[in-house]
């Protein structure tokens, strides 16, 4: 190689890398391990409930009986209860968008599925709309700063949600947008719903009157615990840590029916700790 | 294409793993700072690895993950690209007032190419990758990286008087 190039390049390979870089690299692997799981599961878990309701259709019409029966059973009857209302997925220059909905049915509050369900549409339209406004402004830019467009690597939209609790009381599902660009950011919004009483619940309902007390105590403990192990670092209260969750903390109802509070990522500690979620006991 | 799944992502986490001091420094070189070239390498890892499944071919993981990486690197780079630091200003208004006649080191030069010309150079001779790899790295066919890495010595020719073999 040319004597000038292979200084060019000792002078390259002589940056130093930080100390972290190897922990960085294996809570981005964990990360992303994490992801990739959830993807696979929610795949999964959506092939099989459409092997049931194909499975079921075909019951109910072959037998009266077997209809009756089947909506005794309120895990059949619970496979009703959420679906994805709108797929969709755009690949062009601009953009590759991934979009899955999910809406309400069967729950028994009409009312309640009309409003739940058009909440989620307009938000997540909100959501895509400012999203693609986003990409179309970078695109023009970097076309603009004399970007080769053939070379301009499109903005990534994936919208998709979990569902994480369903039972004969509780529905709890959590709807999240990721953008990719600098750097992935999720907003996830979540939607939990007492089926009995056709309201959305609320901490209060599940811990009482001090449940800010509650959730507080139960997640500085988990963070003093968690922070034992050296690959987690939590910032301390006066750098900007744990300051006590906020009336809004976000929440869902894991598969026991326990509330888990979800903080966003850099929320607690820096990015690559991601975001953070605390399972809180309640008192029964 | 199941059945590959977890070889495949096996094998991106040997790559990434053996391989993160160079994705680290090729990050750095684009974004030039610590905590910024940290979160870009991360957040290409998760989304490799989150996407792993999509790749059919193990022998496209390793241009697969640069083009990640090389992507994150200059969207970080595009979205601060309003956020210049006073101490970058000063830096660069001193290297304005340089004598014209005097030859830049090539390693400054570099830095001076645009950002595809750039990552042509970098690619090749500091990462050792084949012309057909860059093309897959960057997204591009193989005509663009023979011109864009012809155009690039030149411009480095113009700056330092070095002479840089095509393809050494």
């Amino acid at each position: 190689m040319h004597p000038e190039m292979e200084r060019a390049k000792a002078r390259y390979q002589a940056q130093e890398t930080p100390e972290e870089l190897s922990l960085a690299v294996r809570a981005a692997i964990r990360e992303g391990d994490r992801l990739r799981k959830r993807r696979r599961t929610v795949r999964r878990s959506l092939a099989t409930a459409l092997a049931s309701c194909a499975c079921f259709v075909l019951l109910v019409n072959g037998s009266p009986s077997f209809a009756q029966a089947v909506y005794d059973v309120p895990v059949l009857g619970g496979l009703a209860r959420i679906f994805t209302v709108t797929e969709y997925a755009v690949n062009d220059r601009e953009h590759i968008i991934d979009v899955r909905l999910p809406a309400l049915e069967n729950t028994g509050h009409t009312e309640l599925e009309q409003k739940v369900n058009q909440e989620i549409s307009t938000r997540i339209q909100s959501v895509i709309d400012a999203a693609e406004t986003r990409a179309r402004e970078a695109r023009e830019a970097y076309v603009a700063t004399g970007g080769d467009p053939e070379t301009y690597m499109p903005v990534i939209i994936d919208v998709d949600y979990e569902v994480k609790c369903q039972n004969d009381q509780y529905l709890s599902f959590v709807v999240t947008e990721t953008e990719v660009r600098a750097s992935a950011y999720t907003e996830f919004y979540t939607y939990n719903i007492d089926l009995e009483t056709g309201k959305e619940i609320t901490l209060r309902d599940l811990l009482g009157p001090n449940w800010m007390e509650t959730v507080n105590a139960q997640v500085a403990e988990q963070i003093a615990q968690r922070a034992q192990d050296p690959e987690n670092t939590y910032w301390t209260t006066e750098q900007g840590g744990f300051q006590g969750i906020r009336e809004d903390q976000p929440f869902y109802l894991n598969g026991e029916g326990l509330p888990v509070v979800v903080f966003e990522k850099y929320e607690l500690g820096p990015g690559s700790m991601g975001s953070q979620e605390f399972v809180i006991q309640t008192e029964q | 294409m199941r059945q590959n799944a977890p070889d495949n992502r096996q094998l991106l986490v040997e790559h990434i793993v053996n391989g993160q001091t160079e994705f680290y420094r090729l990050a750095m070189s684009y974004v030039k700072n610590r905590d910024a070239a940290l979160d870009v390498v991360q957040e290409a890892i998760v989304k490799a690895l989150s996407k792993v499944d999509t790749v059919r071919e193990p022998a496209y993981l390793k241009t697969w993950f640069y083009r990640i990486l090389i992507n994150e690197a200059m969207n970080h780079f595009r979205r601060n690209r309003n956020l210049v630091s006073l101490e970058e200003v000063m830096a660069d208004r001193a290297e304005e007032g340089r004598d014209p006649g005097e030859r830049l080191d090539l390693y400054d030069a570099i830095e001076r190419l645009s950002l595809p010309e750039q990552t042509v150079i970098k690619l090749r001779y500091f990462e050792d990758l084949k012309l057909e790899e860059i093309a897959q790295a960057t997204g591009t066919n193989l005509n663009t990286v023979k011109s864009r890495l012809y155009k690039a010595i030149r411009r480095l020719k113009d700056m330092t008087g070095e002479e840089i073999d095509y393809a050494p």
